[in-house]
């Protein structure tokens, strides 16, 4: 683990000593700001007169400020994101220190966890600017210390997920460009196929001349589909969580994502093996 | 302490390297010759583990580099082609890097570190970012990174090209130096530097060795040839040759010329001309021919390419 803790100061080092850290963080911190400020004069307005908004009684601070503002923040990662990952591994090819990188003795595993493990603190280092928001919240209201806590974790175990993906597509790739360009893709895409889900109805219309059975695994198969389309975008699980409300699969969900393009990642690594 | 059998790689169509055996025992310094595109840095980089070999067994200090890839790399210094960097990292922080993931322990980091900076010439330089390194020192730094942690084996991947003659004197002064304790396998296309540096060659064309011998053997053995233009009967010329205490052959070329052979450092050009001239013959030109590098590489790498053909 040390080996893989080396390999991750460098990582943040690199990211630190340029100006591009510095850019990056700036800009989650102005756009998150800017973000937290709009949502807490919104529900201001909201709270002085509820029944003008269209609200009965008073709205609930969870539901109309912490949970959209975590998403807020947390898709706000889909754009910045993609500028932390794209460098970790294709970087490592445009430049050639992969060479060094693979002939040091290092384990596949110092290599991937050190990687991803300097993209986390670069996205803690961004969530603590999220926090500090959350903190002025907390101080404030009479809001639970537990739901921002869980908010937090959300907003992490989200990104932590964002960043797998990113981690994978930057070890196919030798220009951090692709592999910024396909990351974002990826996420965009998995944004407008969750939001395009919510209008699939339940149950599709079947033509009745195709029989039963037919109709059955038709409706089965579109059963499937839209649980996918429904379940699998990045962003779905986390609005529940931001709200507060625990539920296990939504953390399920977000670390065994996290955890299956891990597993592709090393496999990408591996690919050296038999790839020229 | 490298041990190579039958390795060979194949890229897509390209047979990079084709079924190559060779051996550096411990403390060798081996020098790697080809033209461009031979296969030598192909084959450095299968021995350090960054690709694997199509077919072919290889073992680095004992250790097997697709099973124990670890191992190897642990007893391997290498230096690549053209040095990459992390070039926004000082020359320090790096090397103290690369001494971190070598498993250097924490409270040797520092002493390590300076240890190789000092024997690479890099003292002053350590707070400079590398990225402003001169072409000198950047590979000074290659060499630098490698030798961390004392491997006994260093691959060195054209250590001093692209650089001044100057600083060629320095790096080789620094591979030489290594000798006892290191094995060296090192690529270059600089001759001359072979034959300073290394005790064996391995030239390699196409990805196959050509040749591979001792440089006192590729450069002749142990006989010296002198040629010999001269004029007069050739029967008296060649047996007054003949007849020189140390001659161990002679050899009509025709056109007057006579080839000389005689065993390595003789010199017997002196001798030659006394006899020529006692026995009333014109001499036109007396030369000693000493097999260089040059022409023994020219050759192998010729006449495979023939056999090609």
């Amino acid at each position: 683990m040390r080996s893989a803790w080396s390999v991750a100061k460098r990582e943040l080092s690199s990211f630190f000593t340029t100006p591009v850290g510095y850019v990056i963080v700036g800009t989650y911190a102005a756009i998150s700001g800017l973000g937290f400020a709009a949502s807490f004069t919104e529900f201001c307005a909201i709270t002085v007169n509820p029944a003008e908004k269209g609200y009965e009684g008073v709205p609930k601070l969870e539901e109309l400020l912490i949970s959209p503002y975590l998403l807020f923040c947390g898709q706000l990662l889909m754009f910045i994101g993609p500028l932390i990952t794209m460098r970790l591994l294709a970087e490592e090819r445009s430049r050639g220190t992969i060479e060094l990188l693979l002939t040091y003795p290092l384990r596949d595993r110092d290599i991937v966890f050190g990687k991803y493990g300097a993209a986390m603190i670069i996205v803690l280092v961004l969530m603590s600017i999220v926090g500090v928001h959350l903190a002025v919240v907390g101080y404030y209201t009479d809001v639970e210390p537990a739901v921002l806590a869980f908010g937090l974790l959300t907003l992490f175990l989200m990104s932590g997920a964002f960043m797998s993906l990113g981690l994978f597509v930057s070890a196919w790739t030798r220009s951090p460009v692709t592999a910024g360009i396909v990351t974002f893709a990826l996420w965009f895409i998995s944004y407008i196929v969750g939001t395009f889900g919510q209008s699939l109805p339940a149950a599709p219309e079947i033509p009745a001349q195709l029989g039963v059975n037919a109709a059955r695994a038709i409706a089965f198969f579109w059963g499937i589909f839209r649980q996918l389309v429904v379940e699998l975008p990045l962003d779905r699980h986390a609005e529940r969580m931001a709200q507060g409300i625990v539920q296990p699969q939504d953390i399920a969900y977000y670390v065994l994502f996290t955890a299956f393009f891990l597993f592709l990642t090393f496999r990408a690594l591996e690919s050296r093996q038999w790839r020229a | 302490m490298i041990e190579v059998t039958g390795l060979t790689k194949v890229y897509g169509a390209i047979t990079a390297v084709h079924d190559l055996s060779f051996r550096v025992e411990k403390g060798e310094i081996i020098g790697f010759l080809g033209p461009n595109g031979a296969g030598k840095s192909t084959t450095m980089r299968i021995l350090t583990g960054f690709t694997p070999p199509t077919s072919g067994v290889a073992k680095v200090a004992g250790f097997h580099i697709e099973d124990q890839p670890v191992e190897v790399k642990r007893r391997v210094g290498y230096m690549p082609e053209n040095v990459p960097a992390y070039t926004e990292m000082l020359v320090g922080a790096f090397l103290r890097y690369a001494a971190e993931v070598k498993g250097i322990a924490r409270g040797s980091v520092k002493s390590e570190v300076d240890r190789v900076i000092r024997r690479c010439g890099l003292t002053d330089m350590s707070n400079r970012i590398i990225r402003n390194l001169s072409k000198g020192y950047r590979q000074r730094l290659g060499l630098a990174q490698a030798l961390i942690g004392n491997p006994p084996v260093l691959i060195l991947d054209e250590p001093t090209s692209g650089l001044d003659p100057r600083q060629i004197v320095d790096i080789r002064q620094v591979i030489k130096e290594l000798a006892p304790e290191h094995t060296v396998l090192l690529s270059t296309h600089i001759l001359p530097e072979v034959a300073m540096v290394c005790e064996r060659v391995i030239i390699i064309n196409r990805g196959h060795i050509v040749a591979q011998d001792t440089m006192h053997n590729l450069t002749g053995g142990d006989t010296e040839r002198i040629e010999v233009e001269a004029t007069g009967v050739t029967e008296t010329i060649v047996s007054k040759l003949r007849a020189l205490e140390g001659v161990t052959g002679v050899e009509t070329l025709g056109n007057g010329r006579y080839q000389v052979m005689a065993p390595r450092g003789a010199d017997l050009r002196g001798a030659i001309v006394a006899a020529l001239s006692s026995a009333d013959c014109g001499l036109a030109g007396i030369q000693l021919k000493r097999r260089t590098l040059e022409e023994v590489f020219i050759n192998a790498v010729s006449s495979d390419q023939e056999m090609a053909v």
